[in-house]
């Protein structure tokens, strides 16, 4: 298959057109597999400053009290959106919900602890700890299944 | 909470009846009669229904899975000492049934943590992480093993050996320095080692425990009994403190 990439200056979002002589279950997978894809940037407030961030550079999007912040390895800015509106919008195949009030970066995940009390503890980037629920877990386990089984991590 | 309160109700109502049931069986083998009391049946009714509930503290996380399996347990314990107790069990023979029981929880609670520990470790995979430690930390331990044989056996044995060498009428080594000084300062500050490189190691206290305890019936008798848990229980919280000195320190230098 003949990949080609066309930049275009001032495009928010990428658009894929798939060029081919017939329809086939392969492609109709291919086209679905691409449309799950959400590579958007995604809002973000901080500093009195409104930002678009690449979905790239999140480690965590969570629930403070006051509403959804989102942490980088930056800083944390507030988000103008629920969480379950930003799983609509994000990569699923990176981010995965891990309890109700927090969604991670899978890319940015550096260990995986478990407590004597059955508790699960997520680091992301070496420094930054989530709490994993056990109701997510098989969630989380479809999730890496599903995103990575197609050489994602390769990316 | 997959399971809807209208479900768990129903179970503990079916645990309750299997409760009742089982008490005529109980009345006619342990207590030798043709059925059962009044307050047999009650309270094989509630271990039954507390019984089927079971599952429940382990639907949740952390503290909240602590405290309630802890209250589960309460309240099973309490349910079951009565039960044994209006059975004719008394005394020393309580707190065996009572034990049991404990063991029985620790092994349940020790199957469910493996489950969680395999399912971790399928999810360190999945996202290409180094393995992480051993479950319970059993090799992160191994090393120690070392230490504790020779504090919990060949010490023990050489003090002994001494006091008996020297025919003193009070054995001093084997009896006084052994169990008040050597083996709580040694347990603790192995324990403690332990602790700061590894973290929480509780197999290593149960391993002293179980080291020391042939030396009880090979060199003493049961009265020595509490050597093993001065050796363990201090191997413990040296441990503990081990872990709570590392944590700290890691907090301090991120």
């Amino acid at each position: 298959m003949e990949v080609e990439i066309r930049l275009e200056s001032g495009r928010k979002e990428p658009k894929v057109v798939i060029l081919a002589g017939e329809d086939s279950g392969e492609l109709r997978r291919l086209a679905e597999s691409l449309s799950r894809l959400s590579l958007g940037p995604v809002p973000v407030s901080g500093g009195g400053e409104k930002l678009l961030l690449p979905q790239e550079e999140f480690l965590r999007f969570y629930t403070d009290g006051k509403g959804v912040s989102a942490q980088t390895r930056s800083g944390t800015y507030g988000v103008p959106l629920r969480l379950y509106e930003l799983e609509e919008r994000l990569d699923a195949a990176r981010f995965v919900r891990i309890s109700n009030g927090e969604i991670v970066n899978l890319d940015r995940v550096t260990a995986v602890d478990l407590s004597l009390s059955g508790t699960i503890r997520m680091t992301l980037d070496g420094t930054v700890h989530a709490y994993v629920s056990r109701r997510y877990m098989k969630k989380i386990r479809e999730t890496l299944n599903l995103g990575r089984r197609n050489g994602y991590e390769n990316k | 909470m997959k399971t809807s309160k209208g479900g768990w109700i129903a179970r503990v109502i079916l645990g309750a009846a299997l409760g009742v049931l089982s008490s005529v069986v109980l009345a006619s083998y342990l207590a030798e009669s043709r059925g059962p009391t009044l307050a047999v049946s009650l309270l094989c009714a509630g271990l039954g229904g507390v019984l089927s509930a079971a599952t429940l503290p382990f639907a949740d996380d952390g503290r909240s899975l602590l405290l309630h399996s802890a209250v589960h347990f309460e309240a099973t314990a309490l349910l079951f000492g009565l039960l044994m107790a209006q059975l004719g069990a008394r005394g020393a023979e309580l707190l065996a049934w009572e034990a049991i029981l404990f063991l029985l929880y620790a092994v349940v609670w020790l199957g469910r943590w493996i489950g969680w520990y395999v399912e971790v470790m399928q999810l360190r995979t999945m996202l290409g992480l180094a393995p992480g430690p051993s479950p319970l930390k059993w090799r992160e331990t191994l090393p120690y093993l070392a230490f504790a044989l020779l504090l919990c056996d060949v010490l023990p044995m050489l003090l002994f050996w001494a006091d008996h060498a020297v025919s003193a009428d009070v054995p001093v080594l084997s009896g006084l320095l052994l169990p008040y000084l050597l083996l709580p300062v040694a347990g603790f500050s192995s324990g403690m080692s332990l602790g700061k490189r590894q973290g929480v190691c509780p197999l290593y206290p149960a391993a002293c425990f179980v080291c020391y305890l042939p030396m009880v019936f090979l060199l003493f008798n049961y009265t020595a009994m509490f050597h093993c848990f001065m050796v363990a229980v201090p191997a413990l919280a040296g441990n503990v403190t081990g872990w709570l000195y590392r944590r700290a320190a890691s907090k301090k230098k991120s």
